[in-house]
């Protein structure tokens, strides 16, 4: 383009990208590949369910979150955050397992109508540790990846950039979509919409600002569909990547090493072996 | 084409044999009456998922073998439906993120978005939105609104996906207005009798035994649930069908059963998941419902479904009318470019004939 | 390169008459034409056309011949054409591809699709943003700029792909005072710079600024073309619902209160 030969005329030193873009993580934790951390949640969460009992949840909590939590500085940060996410849970199961739990005979306590059982407290630890187990895997990957390194890295594999875009672009619109909720909050409250109070007024709040902001949102499908084709969106194929994150041979390794044991477990279990 | 979906069926069946005859140690036979046994629903349901999966390769292989491409997939997958997803995607998780934590009402609401996909663009990227918004619900959204049971349950948002998808393409999310009264009671009744069918059939294998439900030294609270949720049940299915006569919408019928099918189905599904993965707790409103089932004396599995089938029916049949309602704000021109988006519109709206040289888009 | 239309006329999906008719209009290097013309006369259906957009990504109908160089390319993808082509759209905020980080990526978004090998995606992505100067924003985050930044981001983006000419359907249209000046200013550094433009404006002192030529638009149809300076001193122009320049008005203000002369011309150039 005209323009564009002009502007290059003159010599320039050559640029890379910029510091921020792909800036590896602040601990050797934050540095290994984004694969292998979500590997390692994944194994360690379907694993405490596959394990079952207390022994060997608690085991995988100790050695596959809270040691790396620990290398990665963010400790203080996961019990938080872990402790908070299950809470709910952990409540609701305890109270269900510890009074409702059927064909228990061993009695710890009576509260009127309600009995507190034996059997109904070990299901219900056994049922918390494994909650704990799945959150706090969960959690640490969430504190120590972006979600959009994972994504480049999968992209780099040959996931195709398409499921990549949609990862990236969920991620950037739920944020975006409740700051848009809550401005159309504000404007139906300055016309007067009732969003305090009981259950039915609040449900009945709901639907003057969903309706607006789910039909906002669809409104803009055509724009949006319109700037990214204008950027050589409909392109099949692989897009060029800016970086990607560094992987070793190390890590595939441990990733397979991680599958094969958890896939080793799951038969043992169904074999019986696990009891 | 046909040896697409042929492929497809006869994978479908043989893994489903095949799974039942070798994970028959859950307690199965092949006997239908115990297919829907608690135990035996475990090893239906999740052998069902995968038999699914596999039908799904199954199709993808032979049009691959016949065609070196994935056409009919990837024709589902233009950048209007790649912009749409996303949207849906966040749709989901925080419309479902607010029910559970806020309103603890025994229903999920998660499924607004993945519906409203695959009535556009069709069952694949209605059930890859199913999947991505329960994965990233757990991996990758922040607290307050992260769900950690949420990905567990990424195959029932996949049938979901697929069912709806299906439903959409037989052209059941479409209006059917201005229809005369006679076929709108022909709608009505033909609704009804499937979905009080499916409610008889569900009570007496799921229910039957438990009308100890109501007996006196069940706590009030949870007799007053139960009841709320059958008559909040009632209430939609009949408000539905008053709705038909109201808006001469013979769609009404299509779009309730669609509903209902899909909660049963999803149901099923997800409940040996929630039984024996969380052992029933998931952290939403339907925790107090499967408490209540397992107080009336049902164990972990048979609770989760009892459960499972008063939330997922209701929880469904909303979420399809909200879709339903949502296509009918759109206009004509939004919806007509999606893959599947000529299939939700009147077919009693005429439309524009093309005349001599002027022509649609070649590339 | 030249980019021409021989009696295009487009029809909208589902819609019952046309929106554009009988269109020629000839894009050459180098050169800014102006597309001018009331509400609904088929301004920015016509960015659509030119750029391609319409009818490939948004359905509809087309007549007549799009030629790049003598080529017919009624048949080449989107993404070919954007090679060639770039469009800007009114909205900032839906321009941005939401799946970028930083002001750099987001640039960087188009070469990426394109395939461009990397270290030229880089070259190029500098380039764009110091041509607008937004470089000191390439580490920002697109979401948090004003509406002018966020526009500036997206031309940038566009540039990225070297097209040999861009289509800025009005720029300016949904940016506050600053914004608009903002974009202006950054729409004429280009212009002066030689970059083919076609930018649809219902702010014609934005033409009477850049704009080599103008072409007014009434109920889709070409009104009135000429160079900038005829046709926007033009009389005709109010009936055709075009808004008369800063200058236009206060030359006519000024020579209905009997003032004027050399000095004022001088002082309007």
């Amino acid at each position: 383009m005209a323009g564009g030969d002009r502007l290059s005329d003159e010599a320039r030193p050559a640029r890379g990208i910029p510091p921020s873009l792909g800036r590896p993580g602040p601990t050797a934790y934050h540095r290994l590949n984004p694969l292998t951390k979500a590997t390692l949640a994944t194994v360690t969460a379907v694993g405490a369910v596959v394990l079952g009992g207390v022994v060997g949840p608690v085991g995988l909590v100790v050695v596959a979150v809270l040691l790396p939590a620990a290398i990665a500085g963010v400790l203080p940060q996961l019990v938080r955050t872990g402790l908070l996410l299950s809470l709910p849970i952990a409540i609701s199961a305890f109270v269900v397992n510890l009074f409702f739990y059927p064909g228990a005979e061993t009695v710890l306590l009576r509260i009127g109508p309600i009995t507190a059982t034996a059997e109904g407290l070990a299901f219900a630890i056994e049922i918390l540790v494994r909650i704990l187990a799945i959150s706090g895997a969960v959690t640490l990957f969430y504190l120590t990846t972006r979600p959009s390194d994972l994504v480049v890295d999968l992209e780099r594999r040959g996931v195709s950039p398409r499921i990549g875009f949609v990862t990236n672009a969920s991620v950037q619109t739920v944020p975006a979509m409740v700051d848009r909720a809550q401005q159309i909050t504000a404007a139906q409250r300055a016309r007067g919409l009732d969003t305090e109070g009981s259950v039915w007024r609040r449900i009945r709040g709901v639907v003057p600002i969903v309706g607006p902001v789910i039909l906002g949102s669809i409104a803009e499908v055509e724009e949006r569909t319109m700037a990214l084709e204008a950027r050589g969106f409909t392109r099949p194929g692989r897009r060029t990547l800016l970086w990607s994150p560094s992987d070793s041979r190390t890590q595939a390794i441990a990733r397979w090493a991680l599958v094969i044991g958890l896939a080793a477990t799951i038969v043992a279990r169904i074999a019986g072996f696990l009891g | 084409m046909l040896a697409r979906w042929l492929a497809a069926l006869v994978a479908f069946v043989v893994v489903f044999l095949i799974g039942i005859v070798t994970i028959g140690n859950f307690g199965t036979g092949i006997d239908p009456d115990s297919f829907f046994d608690s135990e035996g629903a475990n090893s239906f349901a999740f052998i069902g998922a995968i038999a699914l999966v596999v039908a799904f390769i199954a199709y993808a292989a032979v049009e691959y073998a016949q065609t070196r491409s994935f056409a009919s997939i990837s024709a589902q997958f233009d950048t209007r439906t790649i912009v749409l997803m996303p949207i849906a995607i966040a749709i989901n998780i925080i419309l479902g993120a607010t029910v559970a934590n806020a309103l603890k009402l025994p229903i999920y609401l998660d499924s607004i978005g993945t519906i409203l996909v695959a009535a556009l663009a069709g069952p694949v990227p209605g059930a890859l939105t199913g999947f991505l918004s329960n994965m990233l619900w757990t991996y990758v959204v922040p607290p307050p609104f992260q769900n950690g049971p949420a990905a567990a349950f990424s195959i029932v948002a996949v049938v979901i996906g697929v069912l709806a998808g299906l439903a959409a393409r037989g052209g059941w999310m479409r209006p059917r207005r201005s229809r005369s009264t006679g076929e709108l009671a022909v709608g009505a009744i033909v609704a009804l009798v499937i979905v009080v069918g499916l409610g008889i059939y569900a009570y007496t294998r799921f229910y039957g035994s438990t009308v100890e439900l109501f007996v006196e030294d069940s706590a009030p609270i949870f007799v007053i649930l139960s009841w709320l949720i059958i008559f909040i049940f009632a209430a939609i299915v009949v408000g539905f069908l008053v709705l038909l006569f109201v808006r001469r919408d013979l769609a009404v019928p299509y779009v309730t059963v669609a509903g209902v099918v899909t909660g049963v189905v999803a149901a099923l599904i997800s409940a040996p998941i929630s039984a024996n993965v969380f052992g029933g707790v998931t952290g939403g409103g339907t925790d107090f419902l499967v408490a209540a089932f397992r107080q009336a004396g049902s164990d972990i599995q048979t609770a989760t479904f009892q459960q499972g089938l008063l939330s997922d029916p209701v929880d469904k049949l909303v979420t399809f009318f909200v879709v339903y309602l949502i296509l009918a704000a759109m206009a004509r021109r939004m919806k007509a470019r999606f893959p599947q988006g000529e299939l939700l519109l009147d077919e009693l709206e005429p439309d524009q004939p093309d005349a001599d040289d002027w022509r649609g888009a070649t590339a | 390169m030249t980019v021409s239309l021989r009696s295009v006329g487009y029809r909208y999906a589902g819609a019952s008459r046309p929106s554009l008719l009988d269109i020629d209009l000839d894009l050459r290097d180098g050169e800014v034409v102006g597309v001018a013309g009331a509400s609904e006369s088929g301004k920015t259906t016509l960015a659509l056309v030119v750029s391609g957009i319409a009818p490939r990504t948004i359905g509809g109908q087309i007549r007549g011949k799009i030629l790049l160089d003598q080529a017919d390319v009624d048949d080449w993808p989107m993404h070919r054409l954007s090679e060639r082509i770039g469009i800007g759209f009114q909205n900032p905020a839906t321009q941005l591809s939401q799946v970028a980080g930083t002001v750099f990526e987001e640039v960087a978004f188009g070469p990426m699709n394109l395939a461009i090998p990397r270290d030229e995606v880089i070259d190029r992505t500098w380039h764009a943003l110091e041509a607008l100067a937004i470089d000191a924003l390439s580490e920002r985050d697109p979401r948090h700029l004003s509406g002018g930044q966020q526009q500036l981001v997206a031309v940038a983006g566009l540039l990225a792909m070297r097209p040999e000419h861009l289509v800025l359907d009005e720029p300016t249209a949904q940016l506050d005072p600053a914004g608009t000046r903002l974009v202006a200013d950054a729409i004429a550094a280009l212009a002066a710079d030689g970059v083919s433009i076609l930018v649809t404006e219902q702010k014609t002192d934005l033409l009477a600024r850049i704009a080599t030529s103008v072409v007014i638009l009434e109920a889709g149809r070409i009104a009135m073309r000429g160079r900038t300076g005829d046709v926007l001193d033009d009389p005709r122009l109010e009936e055709l619902g075009v808004a008369e320049t800063s200058a236009g008005r206060l030359r006519r203000l000024a020579s209905a209160a009997g003032v004027g002369g050399a000095r004022l011309e001088a002082a309007l150039r």
